[in-house]
């Protein structure tokens, strides 16, 4: 390869981008160069421009102003089809695959052009199109069977066949490709996030990477130079070795991170718990659960995807059935165990997929917020408009929602907004005794994340038990009192964080 | 400070923002409130303008109001029940069940034949909640089934022949006979319980349980909202509603058959719901425009009549008229599926 030239000429040169949408500036003059083979993190907060701009580079939406080169030379995206010609593969957080499909349909899909790939006049001829993904896979140094269908892999196979198809660009025109991770990780779990790392690594000698994530740790691991987005504009643009975790967070959030240690209670032995878990078994899932979770503290549950917790964390919110035991509520066992009963019980249940599960997206915020449990927005069975935006305002105000339109539909507001509003629903619970949390922070970024945490420690100091389903080690070890490790739905340890203090290597240890 | 200068432009930036999705917002709410409403006068003026005798006494709006009656009363629990994200094809056999039931017990009942009616007929509409929300059996094919079995009902207690009011007629023919200006007390009965349904939709924990299910059913399960019981209850106002439709079927005409009356409201109570602007997808109604939705129903077959229009093309008129105002009133949003 010649070096001078590929030094000359980046791969991808933005000049002086800008998008507006009706009166609010999306993105504000943006220009950045992507060489070839460097690996750049963009990072900024929910609404700072990071996904207009991502869309721009995959041809959804068309600049204003401003030009896209790709190796020195100008183009126009008109829709996506041009985006991917020219080289440019998506890794989309939430995953865009056809789980009906198998792997070498789904890595063929994209292929501008299909003859090499195995049809021809747009007829399958299967021989050639497993073999030309098997291909595919092997640059990427998988080896998954191009027969297999997608809906049968595992989270982080599927996302090495978007990998595969957002690489095929490669194989057309000898193009380099440039593949845009975004939030790859957000939905992995530890073991899986290092296969993926070592994936980036991968990519850097094919093309260039684009990598979104809210994980500063991450960005600051993997990428060479790092782009720092906030309110439509680029703010920052720094080698990695010149710039430290804490500049970034105040980079993005405009200030600076605060501190995040709270007291940890005591557990009193006289104080029956909120929660006992006795037994607890559910076929195929998990077995012989026993655990408590007491007022006031943070019960932290970890494991791997395949460890049972996310299940187990639904039972206890009566949202799936378990086979045998008993769950107790301050002392009392529970029978007939379903999300309504849970619910007037006091529990609070934040589930992963927000977007399905955690709230009705063609709600307002407002009517969200009240649905659950409406408090003083609601006289008996009836329901006081005038009284509900009350209810919604206070929350707003006080958990910082953005923008502050209580009348919106929730699926408008950005991530971690929508999860501020599915936050508040269940803090409007006046008898709020335990809030099961199933991945609160996916997704968020750290400003938005912070005030999350702030709330969850709220609700612990006002008397509630939580158990919390982090994303991370280092988030269980921050916010959990109590953490207990389950492997293959059993569990396997036990700590309490004040007195045994476990790192980040004991867990992990248990997990896997 | 630098900070300050761009925190305020932020704010101002999402405040013009917030401005511009209101005003989009309003508008379209705005055609949502009243865009029935519009279409039927403008529909009722193109017929007057045609046939200037139609207004005449008001007895135009007088004969497509009694016809709207029973098609509103059905649209309003249709409505209900599109509303859970579900449908009821079973209503309008229910309705016939209640009429012909009715024409049966009034002679030796009298005023309470039309409780017992009610009763019976509400119940019958809860059985189609518990299995739809019990055995998960998707609506569509399980009311398709009870559609059947309610006709086979129909058929076993009537005899297969026309039922007539033997005794006390007088008990429900005056909700008919009675007029209040040119209107039947029939319509105004469908008009009040509109009006009530679209309270409890707007003002309840019960009805705003039952759109967040058609909205999102997952999500409403995972609120704690009580899913199951309020399909019933969905499904047991529709049968309500269809033993109303079904009292007013025998005071307008004294008696009942399998076949008659009422057998055939099962289409044109969906599409008056859906004129009314009721999504199919679920999630989306407002029972008050269903009034507007079943007068507008009821209004094209009788004004293609009264204009003169050859019987073969009355269809074809039908067919192109609803055509056009549903696509005028039917909510949906972008992201939305219409299926």
């Amino acid at each position: 390869m010649n070096k001078s030239t590929t030094a000359a000429v980046p791969a991808l040169r933005l000049t002086g981008i800008s998008k507006t949408f009706g009166s609010v500036e999306a993105l504000k003059n943006v220009s950045c160069e992507i060489a070839k083979g460097e690996v750049i993190g963009l990072i900024g907060e929910n609404g700072a421009g990071k996904s207009t701009l991502l869309k721009i580079l995959t041809g959804i939406y068309q600049p204003d102003q401003g030009t896209i080169e790709i190796n020195g030379a100008k183009t126009k995206f008109r829709g996506p089809r041009d985006s991917v010609l020219a080289g440019i593969g998506v890794v989309h957080q939430e995953q865009s695959l056809f789980t009906n499909l198998t792997v070498a349909e789904n890595i063929s899909m994209n292929s501008a052009t299909g003859r090499r790939f195995g049809t021809t006049f747009g007829i399958y001829r299967w021989g050639k199109l497993y073999k030309s993904a098997a291909e595919t896979l092997e640059i990427i140094g998988s080896n998954l069977g191009p027969r297999t269908r997608v809906g049968d892999l595992s989270f982080v196979d599927r996302q090495m066949v978007e990998i595969a198809r957002a690489i095929r660009v490669d194989t057309v025109k000898g193009a380099s490709p440039i593949v845009i991770l975004d939030e790859p990780t957000a939905l992995l779990e530890r073991g899986e996030t290092e296969i993926l790392e070592r994936e980036i690594r991968k990519l850097k000698d094919l093309g260039s990477v684009i990598f979104v994530s809210h994980r500063l740790d991450e960005i600051m691991r993997n990428c060479d130079r790092i782009l720092v987005m906030r309110n439509g504009e680029l703010v920052a643009d720094r080698p990695t070795s010149q710039v430290t975790e804490a500049e970034l967070f105040k980079l993005m959030v405009g200030h600076e991170s605060r501190a995040t240690n709270h007291q940890r209670g005591k557990v009193n032995p006289d104080v029956v718990p909120v929660l006992e878990v006795n037994n607890l078994r559910r076929k195929g899932k998990y077995s012989d659960i026993s655990f408590a979770a007491h007022a006031g503290r943070v019960t932290a549950i970890v494991g791997t995807s395949g460890s049972g917790r996310e299940e187990l964390s639904r039972a206890i919110f009566g949202a799936e059935k378990f086979d045998g035991g008993t769950i107790a509520l301050n002392g009392k066992k529970v029978s007939g165990w379903r999300t309504p009963k849970a619910v007037r019980n006091g529990v609070a249940y934040v589930p992963a997929e927000r977007k399905v599960e955690g709230m009705v997206g063609t709600f307002s915020a407002a009517e969200n917020i009240v649905l659950t449990h409406p408090g003083s927005a609601a006289f008996g069975p009836i329901i006081m408009p005038w009284k509900r935006n009350q209810v919604a305002r206070k929350w707003f105000a006080e958990l910082d929602v953005r923008p502050n339109d209580i009348d919106q539909d929730l699926e408008r507001f950005s991530g971690g907004n929508q999860q501020k509003v599915v936050m508040a629903r269940w803090l409007n619970d006046p008898k709020l005794q335990l809030l099961v949390l199933d991945h609160p922070l996916r997704g968020l970024d750290p400003g938005a994340a912070e005030t999350v945490n702030e709330h969850i420690k709220g609700a612990c100091t006002n008397g509630a038990a939580v158990i919390l389903l982090a994303d991370t080690l280092e988030e269980a070890l921050e916010m959990g009192d109590d953490i207990v490790v389950m492997r293959d739905g059993n569990i396997t340890a036990r700590f309490d964080v004040s007195v045994d203090d476990p790192s980040t290597l004991d867990l992990l240890e248990r997990m896997v | 400070m630098t900070t300050t200068i761009t925190k305020t432009d932020t704010a101002s930036i999402a405040q013009k923002a917030t401005a511009d999705g209101l005003r989009s917002r309003r508008a379209a709410k705005l055609w949502g409130a009243i865009g029935p409403l519009v279409i039927f006068i403008v529909m009722f003026a193109i017929v007057a303008i045609l046939v200037p005798t139609f207004i005449g006494g008001g007895t135009g709006l007088s004969i497509v109001a009694s016809s709207a009656a029973p098609i509103l009363l059905l649209a309003v629990g249709q409505a209900l029940v599109l509303n859970i994200g579900s449908i009821d094809l079973s209503n309008s056999a229910l309705t016939v069940v209640g009429a012909i039931l009715l024409a049966i017990t009034l002679g030796p009942l009298g005023a309470v034949a039309p409780v017992v009616v009610v009763l019976v007929v509400s119940l019958f509409g809860a059985v189609n909640g518990l299995l739809v929300s019990f055995f998960q059996v998707p609506s569509f094919a399980l009311t398709l089934g009870t559609l059947g079995i309610f006709q086979a009902t129909a058929l076993v207690i009537s005899n297969a022949t026309t039922v007539y009011v033997s005794q006390n007629g007088g008990v429900v023919s005056p909700l008919y006979t009675t007029r209040i200006g040119t209107l039947p007390l029939t319509f105004l009965l469908g008009v009040v319980v509109a009006v009530l349904a679209w309270l409890m939709l707007r003002f309840t924990r019960v009805g705003q349980g039952m759109t967040a299910i058609g909205k999102n059913e997952s999500g409403a399960i995972f609120s704690g909202v009580r899913t199951r019981a309020l399909k019933v209850t969905a499904y047991a106002l529709s049968g309500f509603m269809s033993s109303l439709a079904g009292i007013t079927i025998i005071a307008q005409a004294g008696s009942a058959s399998p076949m008659g009356l009422g057998s055939d409201l099962l289409l044109p109570g969906i599409t008056a719901a859906i004129v009314g602007g009721t999504s199919i997808s679920g999630g989306v109604t407002n029972p008050v425009n269903v009034i507007f939705g079943a007068l507008t129903v009821a209004l094209v077959p009788i004004a293609t009549a009264a204009i003169g229009i050859e019987a073969q093309a009355q269809s074809l008129v039908y067919g192109v008229v609803i055509i056009v105002v549903v696509s005028l009133t039917l909510s949906r949003n972008k992201n939305s599926i219409v299926k």
